[in-house]
């Protein structure tokens, strides 16, 4: 008996310190992550949000308007800055106006000030002095209003005809041209046809009353939408909030990356996934059975398993690397040398394109799907197989009517696992294939209709390069927040969908029976 | 009682040759896509071998070129400019090209040595406490949540770390380390706080939830940080931590720099290490830590001195997985780190990594180059590093699985 240790003896009271400091680091971990989520979402989707215009009064009488983006504490400590976006870049050369709040004499919202959106010089705001139709006729006051919205309808629904006569009569037309009398005529009128709709379109401009006193001539053709954020209700503003949120998603770039939306790139990202997906289930599966039912299970098995496991660790850059060092100048370059001799030395497929990223990012991805079809393939008791051939099924016959249809989830949940990965991967891509802007989409009406050799936009890339090659970083960083977040949702949601079929999974066939 | 009539002779022999022909393709296919993903390390190796042993008329780099590098022709180059890596820069005659490696390897090494500095204790702590304290509930709920924190892509991960973060954490310096002075005191004052309270709080705020109801407590004691960071900068820092910074320690800060990417990594790394950490930890066998809290040891004391010990090697694994993974990251250190080629131990300035590099520049390197073969080379190192560290990592986890079956005797 040993009394002065337990007299010494102190029972603990409590978990300790250990304890807490080991749960507020989940905490920390969950804290960072929604952190994360919640500043793309608030500036993604708040960029959309048609915010109100000021109008700002300084002391030495000057005015600006523009909306208020933030405020920074002044270097010195001594005050605050403010941060005003007040487009017009044609006319004070900058898009961006700092203030200091203690030179501000007012502020007011004047429900008159108008923020035009603009073909090429991005936004600008004033009032609307008079509104100048085709005519000639000139309108000012409330009255310009109305007639500059109805005419903006009017455009809209103009450049809707024009853009469909061109695509559905005059370019097939013209492609079918060669030796026929009649498509000749056809293509004749069709031209008619536009030039009477361009007519239409032409004329007219607005004048535009800059805060500072300047006034500015915006012909029509140049304008791309025109509101009054001061004067709109709630409704107002989530229709146009929608709208916006729409326009992002299906119109393309402009004005460096600063306005616009990411149209190509979701189009080039979706299709250089489907084309890796093609190209990874076949041979990840086909490989996963081989090690798994055909190939005897010995050591060499077992080497080549972890050899594959580790491959999925390898960083992505390196499988770019071979991609671009083996696809491109290898492969691409004997492929140039051989069927497109009279583009040299341009050259067509001896750079990087879909194609060679489709198959890059498959082998990247290829790991991912061998290790799950083979998680499936494991769950599968042994006696479905015993029982097949017992009852005389050859061991293709068992394979392709018993263990296939069985790991066709697993098979799924690996295709999408591999999706989620192709999608966020962007390292590989900037050495085979991803252009900054692509001039033309890989798929269109010219024969073959895919092009694999044209580069294509991917999302991710997007955000890399609008975020560090723009010119203006302040600019497009609303629109690089909204990429993101629709790059995280995206993944976000395949990766939920792999989760729940492995869970689904797990629940239907119990532990695993072969390792 | 057949409804098929018997097969023939014939039919039986086409089966079988069907199923032959079946095996022989999926053999064939099967090698031939494990062969193409071993291809990859072939294809490196054999493309780097011209740079030692040259077949033209170039001459071979030696190895300490590569590594000490820049050396002027019979001069001692100062330290300055021995490390240098500047493939494409123009030379006087006779100058040897700046074609060190070092300051990328360098570069690569802090970055993940950063990362795992950060990220070792969050995963560790937080597969310890979901091992042991988390109610089971949550358990199930956090392990898909934090799968997707891992599913996160690294350009959105480096865009917010490099354009949000690094110029947030640069003006708002004495924030930034009253946060991290006061983070762990306030966590320990979380529960000395509710260990006072009535027993039916204390109910309500159980320890196995304390992972969901410690956040809005961290995000108290954050603002109180920030709201209490200039009366502990003039404490501590008479007033200005940057020239604090600037003046005594002689660290010069770059807005981008080590400590971002550091925080960034960690943050994209930090999921994998607490899968594999977490498995390990619940992997030993049961009867070892109810072994020890029979004979009176709390959790924590089980953990400890128990649980940890017996799962070191599949924790060991874990980090190193995770190293791998912070070696290899790409995009976080190519928009977070200020892509500055130096060799300092200065945790506040820029650095440049292998991977960063061979993204930036192999595009513009003409292939069969000497500047393309370097990148090889460093997309080879960095193969070998990672395929090494996995392999390492997937033999230890084998073995202690192995340990674990002695262990709990098939438990």
């Amino acid at each position: 008996m040993r009394e002065a240790s337990t007299r010494r003896l102190r029972l603990p009271r409590g978990e300790g310190a250990g304890a807490w400091l080991c749960a507020g680091s989940v905490a920390l971990s969950l804290l960072a992550l929604l952190a994360l989520l919640a500043l793309l979402t608030v500036r993604g989707l708040g960029h959309f949000w048609p915010s109100p215009v000021e109008l700002v009064v300084l002391e030495d009488g000057r005015q600006l308007a523009g909306e208020r983006v933030r405020e920074v504490p002044l270097a010195q400590g001594d005050g605050v800055e403010r941060l005003y976006r007040t487009g017009n870049r044609d006319l004070d050369g900058d898009r961006w106006a700092w203030v200091r709040v203690s030179a501000i004499d007012a502020v007011s919202h004047p429900a008159d000030l108008v923020v035009l959106e603009r073909r090429r010089w991005g936004q600008a705001i004033g009032r609307l002095a008079a509104f100048e139709a085709a005519s000639g006729e000139r309108i000012e006051g409330e009255a310009a209003w109305t007639a500059l919205e109805s005419r903006l309808d009017e455009l809209g629904a103009l450049r809707d005809a024009r853009d469909r006569l061109r695509e559905e009569v005059i370019l097939p037309l013209a492609a079918r041209r060669g030796g026929e009398g009649s498509a000749e005529s056809e293509l004749t009128a069709a031209h008619g046809r536009l030039r009477e709709l361009q007519a239409a379109m032409a004329g007219g401009r607005l004048i535009l009353a800059a805060a500072d006193g300047d006034s500015l001539s915006v012909p029509l053709e140049q304008v791309l939408g025109a509101r009054r954020p001061n004067a709109m209700s709630t409704l107002d503003r989530l229709a146009a909030w929608g709208e916006g949120v729409w326009r992002f998603l299906s119109e393309g770039p402009r004005a460096a990356n600063t306005a616009g939306g990411v149209w190509p790139a979701i189009f080039g990202t979706v299709l250089m996934v489907m084309l890796m997906s093609i190209l990874v289930t076949p041979f990840g599966v086909l490989a996963a059975i081989y090690l798994n039912e055909v190939a005897h299970q010995g050591r060499l098995t077992r080497l080549v398993r972890i050899a594959v496991r580790n491959l999925a660790g390898v960083p992505s850059i390196v499988y770019g690397v071979f991609g671009l060092g083996v696809f491109v100048y290898g492969i691409g370059g004997r492929l140039d040398s051989w069927f497109f001799e009279s583009a040299l030395p341009s050259p067509t497929f001896g750079t990087g394109g879909l194609l060679w990223a489709s198959l890059t990012l498959a082998l990247l991805t290829l790991p991912v799907v061998i290790v799950a079809t083979e998680e499936g393939l494991a769950r599968i008791p042994d006696q479905q197989r015993e029982g097949a051939l017992a009852l005389g099924a050859t061991r293709l016959e068992m394979l392709t009517r018993v263990v296939l249809p069985m790991a066709a989830p697993a098979m799924l949940t690996g295709v999408i696992l591999a999706v989620a990965r192709a999608a966020g991967e962007v390292a590989p891509l900037m050495l085979v294939g991803v252009a900054k802007l692509a001039p033309q989409v890989p798929v269109d009406g010219d024969f073959p209709f895919l092009h694999l050799e044209r580069k294509f936009m991917h999302l991710g890339y997007h955000i890399f390069d609008a975020a560090f090659h723009g010119g203006d970083v302040q600019a497009a960083m609303p629109l690089v927040y909204a990429t993101a977040l629709l790059l995280v949702l995206v993944i976000l949601v395949l990766n939920l969908t792999a989760i729940f079929l492995r869970h689904h999974l797990s629940t239907r066939h119990g532990a695993l029976t072969r390792r | 009682m057949l409804d098929s009539p018997p097969p023939t002779a014939v039919r039986r022999r086409l089966r079988q040759g069907r199923d032959r022909l079946a095996t022989a393709l999926i053999t064939a296919g099967g090698i031939g896509v494990i062969a193409a993903l071993l291809a990859i390390g072939i294809f490196l190796a054999v493309e780097v071998v011209p740079l030692f042993w040259p077949s033209g008329g170039s001459s071979a780099i030696s190895p300490e070129a590569l590594w000490g590098g820049g050396e002027g022709a019979g001069e001692a180059a100062d330290e300055a400019s021995r490390h240098r890596w500047a493939p494409t820069a123009s030379l006087t005659p006779g100058e040897a090209p700046r074609i060190s490696l070092a300051p990328l390897a360098w570069g690569t090494l802090e970055a993940a040595a950063w990362a795992l500095a950060i990220a070792v204790p969050l995963a560790l702590g937080a597969a310890a406490h979901s091992s042991l304290f988390m109610s089971r509930r949550l358990r199930s709920r956090l392990k898909p949540t934090l799968e997707l924190m891992e599913a996160l892509p690294g350009v959105v991960v480096g865009f917010v770390a490099g354009l949000v973060l690094a110029p947030w954490v640069e003006r708002h310096l004495a924030e930034v380390f009253a946060c991290l002075v006061l983070l762990v005191p306030g966590l320990l004052l979380a529960g000395g706080l509710r260990s006072r309270l009535s027993a039916r709080w204390r109910e309500a705020l159980p320890l196995g939830w304390a992972g969901l109801w410690l956040v809005p407590w961290l995000v108290l004691v954050l603002a109180a940080s920030v709201w209490l960071a200039p009366w502990l900068e003039a404490l501590a820092f008479d007033g200005d931590l940057r020239r604090f910074l600037e003046l005594h320690l002689g660290l010069d800060i770059a807005v981008r720099n080590a400590l971002i990417v550091g925080a960034a990594m960690g943050f994209a790394v930090m999921p994998s290490i607490y899968a594999l950490a977490e498995d390990a930890l619940s992997g030993v066998p049961a009867s070892l830590a109810e072994g020890a809290q029979a004979l009176g040891a709390t959790r924590w004391q089980t953990l400890w001195k128990v649980v940890l010990p017996a799962a070191s090697p599949g924790i060991f694994s874990a980090v190193m997985i995770g190293a791998g993974r912070a070696v290899g990251e790409t995009m976080i250190v190519l928009m977070a780190s200020g892509n500055a080629a130096l060799m300092t131990l200065n945790p506040l300035d820029g650095l440049r990594s292998l991977a960063a590099t061979i993204a930036i520049e192999l595009p513009e390197a003409g292939p069969g180059g000497v500047h393309y073969q370097l990148l090889l080379l460093a997309a080879l190192a960095l193969f070998v590093f990672t395929f090494l560290v996995n392999t390492l990592a997937e033999l230890v986890r084998t073995r202690l699985r192995r340990r674990y079956q002695r262990l709990g005797g098939g438990s």
